[in-house]
């Protein structure tokens, strides 16, 4: 090589090296990426992008652990329809997954999907209805909404169930390990119950916990007034300050209550079933539980047509119990327990998956006001650290 | 007139004395191997239970010996595909942090010009940046450049470069202080230009801190779960968004297995370069 | 002979810095411009508006200064446990490891194979109360009949210390690596016992590893937040915790980015004593 390069060769050898660093992944970054469905106008697609949380839905592995055979529920809607369904399993969190698509919803671009779900005891599901980044269903393509459960019908963040409908919910109660105390049954026991001490969890979801205690106060958690949060809350701080919490958990309490470190903890139905551990016994506290609901909502951008196709597939019973077997949660659709039974005669004595009426009436809902108060999630948060 | 005195016999030295002397000899590899195994510990728990065979969706309890899940590793939906990608980010962003890097550090270390001191605060910013804020704040400025930028691989790939390099210049920084400048000047006193010096005396000698750093960065990609969620768009996973999004539900031992698999095939190679290390030190040896 | 880079000296950093720092500038700094802009707005998600909203800094430190003062704090224990445990570790490596040297090496990168949570899962099995190791503890009275190692102080900064342990370890291997054993030859030729000779020629050589270690494994465990979150209680939360929060659960953006502003200043400033302290060559040579 000739050493003496010349300032202008070299110039120009370094900025084709840059450029040829660079242009692949330009190029990549062009053609690449996600797709995204069309401004849905009255056509239904040949493609529906959905998605959802993990193992919410039934899989091959856990239908054959169910007592079921043949193709998903997916699979099945796309041979009933002839709509491809990508089936994205992206959302781990509300806050999380949220924060990811608020930048694209507020200013008024779609995200490239259409369904999404959301909790309903979440600030969230609020935040996406209140600014209008939620469209309509097309009810005259979901006949099957009326196979939803009336206990469902009128929720108060959508009392006409124009922009959502139910996917899976679940319980809120409380768990205990046998194997390191007896039977714990209400909030007042798990915060007071001194041989419970530093061996107490509670969840970092204001919804659920406070909601909770509420109920245990005697106060209404679906109509929150200032009076009755400020009493959760300072029960709740009483607990913490004493050290009868242990910690708050997201839903990470299921290690600590299997090895023993959590005596007992607030828990989800969902989680006792998923974790099939006999140690560990769920019950819905003697003030009352909660009960939440992920939702299906169309996203800006969304195609309404084929999103609307989609959810009065799930709503037919059949689905809808093949939907609750395989994936473990609570389904919303009129006579699915009675679908199930005919697929699987045992599985619903699970009264975690099939709730029977009683358990039902002693469940409530969280006040979506209260999940949208700033003051009040400031001072929520206060009493978590941050 | 001194004299030289006959040395005198010395005595055997007790057993206490020579069992001192063996403990300070080997006080220090016996450290060594402790740390070493108190950095394991974790990984040995962790590979015990990729054989356990829980019977919930999670794996926290030990119930029991089975060779399933190393059989039916790919069961779990999607991990096969967060692994390959998380690897493969992980190479292309440390190959490249490296690069970069390494360029920056040799002119922050090497060469005095205007902007030195604020070129060397500005490496160290997005270090002390909360994981969040830069996920959160790279993922805006995608999103208002969507004519170039598709959140997916290449944007995932970008965002780790951006906080690899700096760890990478910091550590490669640390070698070039201080680094024996007389060999180069040697070098181009026998004649060889600037390019090869770099080339053979410069290069070769930076090799092991660049590998250092490079096996720094690679850690920090293959571990990233905050940023990677916010940039990736969802198209892609990487293996630590996929254990996060799943642990929610259930935390399989097949995630145990494909972690366990991942660091033993890393130790393996190691072991492979050990081997190799030893022969050419034979070789060498012999040809003497 | 290469005269080309003597002639043209001054050009030469420029071209080095180049790809690096656009990339930087770029994916980096634009992003900063908008996080300080949005650190001057206020108002409610998702209508904020630019109002040159300084209060957003003095409320942060106002509400936040306790889990300010805890970050640094925590990162300081983890910084210089991390280097007292590793110092000695990776001297090991460097002098008498030999052969087996990048083994080892790699064995101390290879926890992050494992992906965080899946390791911390480990770690709450290892640590958990009825383990081995709490009841082990426990026997030697050195915790209480109920005491506890998880979800307490000593927990989120072992987590810290065990996290950025490869942080503190590699750089400061770096700069042993390149220490000529002939050097220390010659010291013990000189009379030097082994004591002096490592505080007389190895400590000052592997000075810039420590140097580098110790920013290493400080700046970004000040940030940190998952181990509080999962380690740890309330009483453990540190100002990553606190951004998290305002980030994603109050969609206060605002805070958010006014916070990660004066945690980005505590740091610098940290930066700047520290540097006086040790000597800027050290930081930039």
């Amino acid at each position: 090589m000739n050493p003496r390069m010349t300032r202008d060769q070299l110039l120009r050898r370094g900025a084709a090296g840059l450029t040829l660093l660079s242009l692949p992944s330009l190029l990549a970054a062009c053609g690449g990426g996600g797709g995204g469905s069309s401004a849905g106008d009255g056509e239904v697609n040949d493609v529906l992008n959905f998605s959802n949380w993990e193992l919410y839905t039934d899989t091959p592995k856990t239908r054959k652990a169910a007592g079921m055979t043949g193709p998903t529920t997916l699979e099945q809607f796309t041979k009933k329809t002839g709509i491809k369904v990508n089936y994205y399993e992206d959302i781990n969190g509300n806050p999380e997954y949220f924060a990811t698509v608020q930048g694209r919803l507020s200013q008024g671009q779609g995200i490239g999907r259409d369904i999404i779900v959301t909790t309903d005891n979440d600030k969230f599901l609020g935040e996406y209805l209140d600014n209008g980044w939620a469209l309509k269903l097309d009810k005259s393509l979901i006949p099957n909404i009326s196979n939803l459960i009336d206990v469902q019908a009128s929720p108060p963040f959508d009392p006409n169930r124009e922009y959502t409908l139910p996917w899976f919910s679940g319980m809120d109660g409380i768990a205990w390990n046998e194997d390191v105390t007896g039977p714990v049954t209400s909030v007042k026991q798990l915060f007071e119950d001194p041989d419970l001490k530093g061996k107490v969890g509670v969840w970092g979801q204001m919804g659920d916990t406070l909601g909770l205690i509420m109920l245990s106060n005697g106060d209404d958690p679906a109509k929150v007034t200032d009076e009755s949060f400020d009493r959760a809350i300072t029960t709740l701080k009483t607990a913490v300050d004493s050290g009868q919490i242990r910690k708050f958990y997201g839903n990470d309490y299921a290690q600590p209550l299997s090895t023993g470190d959590l005596a007992a903890s607030m828990a989800w139905s969902g989680d006792i079933v998923n974790l099939g551990n006999p140690k560990l016994k769920w019950v819905i506290p003697e003030a009352g539980g909660i009960i939440w609901t992920d939702n299906m909502l169309i996203p800006l951008g969304g195609s309404v047509p084929t999103a609307s196709t989609y959810m009065n597939f799930v709503y037919d019973p059949e689905i809808a119990a093949q939907l609750a077997l395989g994936a473990n949660y609570i389904s919303s659709v009129k006579g699915v327990k009675e679908a199930a039974a005919k697929i699987n005669p045992k599985a619903i004595e699970n009264t975690l998956v099939f709730p029977t009426d009683e358990m039902l009436a002693q469940m409530h809902q969280n006040d979506p006001a209260m999940l949208t108060n700033q003051d009040y999630t400031d001072r929520w948060l206060q009493v978590k650290g941050t | 007139m001194t004299s030289v005195a006959a040395p005198t016999p010395r005595a055997r030295p007790s057993i206490a004395a020579r069992s001192w002397a063996f403990v300070k000899r080997h006080a220090l590899t016996a450290y060594a191997l402790l740390v070493i195994a108190y950095l394991m510990l974790p990984i040995a728990v962790v590979i015990l239970f990729s054989f356990n065979a829980p019977s919930g969706r999670f794996n926290y309890v030990w119930e029991g010996f089975t060779l399933d899940n190393w059989v039916n590793w790919n069961d779990v939906l999607g991990i096969q595909a967060a692994v390959i990608r998380s690897l493969e980010i992980g190479f292309l962003a440390t190959i490249v942090a490296t690069v970069l890097g390494t360029l920056i550090a040799m002119a922050i270390v090497r060469h005095r010009f205007v902007g030195r001191g604020a070129t060397s605060l500005l490496i160290f910013l997005p270090m002390a940046t909360p994981e969040i804020v830069l996920g959160a704040s790279l993922l805006t400025l995608f999103l208002n450049a969507t004519a170039v930028f598709q959140l997916g691989f290449v944007t995932i790939f970008i965002a780790h470069v951006l906080f690899i390099v700096s760890f990478i210049v910091v550590t490669v920084k640390a070698r070039l202080i201080g680094f024996d400048r007389h060999l180069e000047e040697a070098a181009m006193d026998l004649g060889a230009n600037e390019i090869t010096t770099f080339r053979k005396v410069t290069l070769p000698l930076l090799a092991p801190a660049m590998l250092a750093a490079a096996l720094l960065g690679f850690a920090l990609s293959i571990d990233d779960f905050v940023i990677t969620y916010f940039n990736g768009g969802s198209v892609t996973q990487t293996f630590p968004v996929f254990v996060w999004g799943i642990a929610r539900v259930s935390v399989p031992p097949q995630v145990n297995v494909v972690a366990s698999a991942i660091f033993l095939v890393a130790i393996a190679l190691a072991l492979g370069n050990v081997l190799w290390q030893y022969r050419s030190a034979k070789r060498t040896q012999g040809a003497t | 002979m290469g005269t080309f880079f003597h002639r043209h000296r001054s050009g030469t950093p420029y071209l080095l810095l180049a790809p690096g720092i656009l990339w930087l500038a770029i994916f980096f700094l634009i992003p900063l411009l908008f996080l300080g802009y949005e650190s001057l707005q206020s108002g409610d998600f998702p209508h904020f508006q630019f109002t040159w909203e300084f209060s957003n800094f003095s409320d942060g430190i106002r509400d936040y200064h306790q889990q300010f003062v805890r970050s640094f704090v925590y990162a300081g224990i983890a910084t210089i446990a991390c280097l007292l445990l590793a110092y000695p570790l990776v001297y090991w490596i460097a002098f008498r490891a030999g052969p087996w040297r990048n083994l080892f090496l790699l064995a101390i990168v290879a926890p992050f194979f494992v992906t965080y949570l899946v390791r911390t899962i480990a770690w709450l099995n290892i640590l958990a109360d009825q383990g081995p190791v709490v009841s082990l503890l426990r026997d030697l009275h050195i915790l209480g009949p109920d005491g506890r190692l998880l979800a307490t102080t000593f927990a989120v900064v072992a987590g810290i210390t065990y996290n950025f342990f490869p942080f503190m370890a590699l750089p400061i291997y770096v700069s042993l690596e390149q220490i000529d054993p002939r050097l220390l030859e010659a010291a013990k030729d000189l009379y030097a016992s082994p004591t002096r000779a490592f505080l007389r020629v190895t400590l000052p050589l592997s000075a810039p590893g420590i140097v580098a270690g110790t920013l290493l494994t400080f700046i970004p465990a000040a940030g940190d937040f998952i181990n509080a979150a999962l380690l740890g209680t309330p009483k453990q939360s540190m100002i990553g915790n606190v951004i998290q929060s305002k980030f994603l659960e109050s969609l206060d953006y605002p805070s958010a980015a006014a916070l990660s502003f004066l945690l980005m200043g505590a740091i610098l400033v940290a930066l700047l004593i520290y540097a006086r302290i040790v000597g800027s060559e050290r930081l930039t040579g």
